[in-house]
């Protein structure tokens, strides 16, 4: 008796919530119904989308994208040293820069001259590039089996670059001097993956802009944390007290900035991590941080590092006297 | 007499919900998300306005004031496809920050073929190779992912290039991506997903279509010059060149012979096998490659170092190969290797937002 009850209670239940779930859902197709005349207007409105389009399309096919000259300059130095990868890593790095309008590539060499390897693929590249060379002093050099963290590197071929921009800065006029007023300085390593959305998020930037950065201090991303569009505080793993917390590759200043500090420099003795800090502690303060790419919620360059290729078969045959042909450049 | 009272039960049960599917099914509801797709999809192609456009206009209203323009991120099509609105004046703009050379009648396509699979390094991996793809005319990209379903990580970044590009997926099944006993090694990593590729190729074109193409073999990690890109375009069945970086050597290459023949390898590891060359280190007609329609990599058995040798050997023979970049004595393309990255400090339970794409 009691079972069959429960039962009947049970289908009474089900059978009417699934009748009003059907009168629902029959009363909100009726709404769609209704919307026939929606529809005709959508498809109004596409074929408006598709005629604004091709109109665009044209426009985009007549404009001339690659000679804007009315955009600030960015000005990137990238340190490099002669390694295996060395040609391969500016290879690639050249061919992101190409598609930036008005960048001008400063590579400082780590070397006590200016190698023909570096000469040559700069004038190959077509890239508008100046071409320096700043040697580390043994002292502060990585060893070789020595860890890559134990020093910092490139410090003082980033000097140089910035020491270049000075002496540039100092004797520009008129025009050139007005566009360097504009123009942004970013520190780009050679090994390092870079979006052509950031070139354009930094390009606008009045004191110091700020962005995340993938694949660095042990993590998937560092980045700045925004809190109603400031930069409040770094969202780190790694050391997050230090001054400022942040990659190389995650920021960019104003060349105005550079200028108007002349003693702004990287201390190539600092302490592991604080090389960004040494220089950017004298020029800005977190308040003044202008955050980009999306309130530093996107990931627009990312940290990568390339593995050292194996060369125990190159040399074993060098022992031999049998190694590959050295004129042959790679 | 409770049979029939069952049975009544269960009709009245499923009724209501036959009912409701026959209904749904013949609303006009499945138009309607088609029209809110292209809806959307148009909607963003327009709004891809070349940045000098924007700025032009920028720099005319702004009267030069020095003010820090917010170089806007994409905007959001729902509003113009959910409700019903005029389209109105687009004011924040999602750019397009280059575009790959016009397409050309008269060069011959030049089909790249990339496996790839998900790991922190791919997105940036991907991002670098279509940089360089930009400046390449007439470049048709065939990405092949080792994954169940196309990830919208990779749909998302195809999209935003503006490369002619064919976006594929495979998966390689589990247990031969893991090492199996020496009677069946694991299959080497992108097989399956070059095969898959080839054969989409001979799918989409017919032997007798006068649409000429190489394909090449290019894997997301390696480094490309361009000029290797036009070093290629005249292959007539198989083109050969040095690769760097590995077998470890500074670089290996194909031995060219006075009259301009390949008659051998200039490799430590295994010299002998009948293609003794990297994947990065030849480019196929793709007349080739469709009239012999049976030539794939071998999946399994392939002793380590032969898979280029199990598909050329089934295209061409050492004599018809074609020396490229100064007779093989020039470096155009680099086998790097990226390193994987640390992320120890993500923890266990990860410490960035997930939600973000790297």
């Amino acid at each position: 008796m009691r079972m069959r009850l429960k039962l009947k209670t049970v289908f009474v239940l089900y059978f009417t919530v699934s009748l009003l779930g059907l009168i629902y859902a029959l009363m909100q197709l009726g709404q769609r119904c209704d919307c026939r005349d929606h529809d005709m207007s959508k498809d109004q409105q596409i074929s408006q989308l598709r005629g604004e389009l091709q109109k665009l399309q044209e426009h985009i096919k007549t404009s001339e994208l690659s000679k804007k000259t009315d955009v600030p300059r960015i000005y990137v130095i990238t340190p490099t040293y002669a390694r295996l990868v060395q040609k391969a890593e500016l290879t690639r790095l050249s061919h992101t820069f190409l598609h930036v309008p008005q960048l001008h590539w400063i590579v400082v060499e780590d070397a006590p001259q200016p190698t023909p390897l570096v000469t040559d693929f700069l004038a190959a590249s077509g890239l508008t590039y100046t071409h320096l060379y700043k040697l580390t002093p043994k002292d502060r050099k990585l060893q070789e089996g020595d860890p890559s963290w134990l020093k910092p590197r490139g410090a003082e071929q980033r000097n140089e670059g910035l020491r270049w921009l000075r002496e540039m800065g100092a004797a520009a006029k008129g025009k050139e001097a007005a566009a360097l007023e504009e123009a942004v300085v970013y520190f780009a390593d050679d090994d390092n993956t870079y979006s052509l959305q950031l070139f354009e998020e930094m390009r606008y930037t009045y004191r110091v802009s700020v962005w995340p950065v993938g694949l660095v201090g042990g993590m998937k991303f560092e980045r700045p944390v925004v809190e109603d569009g400031k930069v409040v505080r770094f969202h780190t793993g790694w050391r997050p007290n230090r001054p400022f917390p942040i990659d190389m590759a995650g920021f960019a200043v104003s060349l105005r900035l550079v200028l108007t500090n002349p003693q702004a420099r990287f201390d190539g003795d600092a302490q592991m991590g604080f090389l960004e800090s040494s220089f950017l502690q004298h020029l800005v303060t977190l308040d003044d941080l202008e955050p980009k790419a999306d309130l530093c919620t996107k990931v627009l360059v990312w940290h990568t590092r390339t593995e050292k290729p194996k060369m125990k078969r190159e040399d074993a045959l060098q022992k031999q006297g049998l190694g590959s042909d050295p004129d042959v450049e790679v | 007499m409770p049979k029939r009272r069952d049975i009544l039960a269960i009709v009245l049960i499923v009724l209501p919900w036959t009912l409701l599917i026959t209904v749904w099914h013949q609303s006009a509801i499945a138009p309607l998300f088609a029209i809110r797709k292209v809806c959307h999809h148009l909607v963003k192609e327009i709004l891809i306005i070349p940045e000098r456009l924007t700025i032009h206009r920028q720099r005319l209203a702004d009267d030069g004031t020095e003010t820090r323009h917010d170089t806007g991120p994409a905007t959001d099509s729902k509003e113009y496809c959910s409700q019903d609105k005029d389209i109105v004046e687009v004011v924040r703009t999602e750019y397009v920050y280059t575009r790959p050379p016009p397409w050309s009648d008269v060069l011959p396509t030049i089909h790249v073929i990339t496996p790839t699979y998900s790991r922190p390094v791919q997105k940036a991996e991907l991002t670098r190779l279509a940089n360089t793809f930009l400046h390449v005319p007439n470049l048709h990209w065939i990405l092949v992912e080792d994954s169940q379903r196309r990830t919208p990580l990779v749909t998302r970044l195809l999209r935003e290039t503006g490369l002619n590009y064919t976006h594929l997926n495979v998966e390689t099944p589990r247990n031969y991506k893991l090492r199996g006993d020496t009677r069946d090694p694991r299959i080497p990593r992108g097989t399956m997903q070059r095969n898959l590729a080839l054969r989409w190729l001979r799918e989409t074109f017919n032997s007798n279509s006068s649409q000429a193409g190489i394909v090449y073999f290019a894997d997301d990690d390696n480094t490309y010059s361009l000029e290797l890109f036009e070093e290629m375009r005249s292959t007539r069945k198989v083109s050969v060149w040095p690769v760097a970086f590995v077998g470890g050597l500074r670089y290996e290459s194909p031995k060219v012979n006075a009259a301009g023949k390949v008659y051998g390898w200039k490799t430590v590891f295994d010299p002998h096998r009948p293609f003794a060359i990297d994947m990065a280190g030849f480019a196929i007609n793709l007349r080739l490659i469709l009239f012999k329609p049976q030539a794939y990599f071998k999946l399994r058995g392939v002793k380590g170092g032969y898979q280029e040798s199990s598909l050329l050997r089934e295209l061409v023979t050492l004599s018809d190969l074609e020396p490229k970049a100064a007779n093989c004595t020039k470096i155009l393309v680099w086998h790097t290797r990226t390193e994987k990255p640390v992320l120890v400090n993500e923890g266990k339970k990860g410490f960035t937002d997930p939600n973000v794409e790297i």
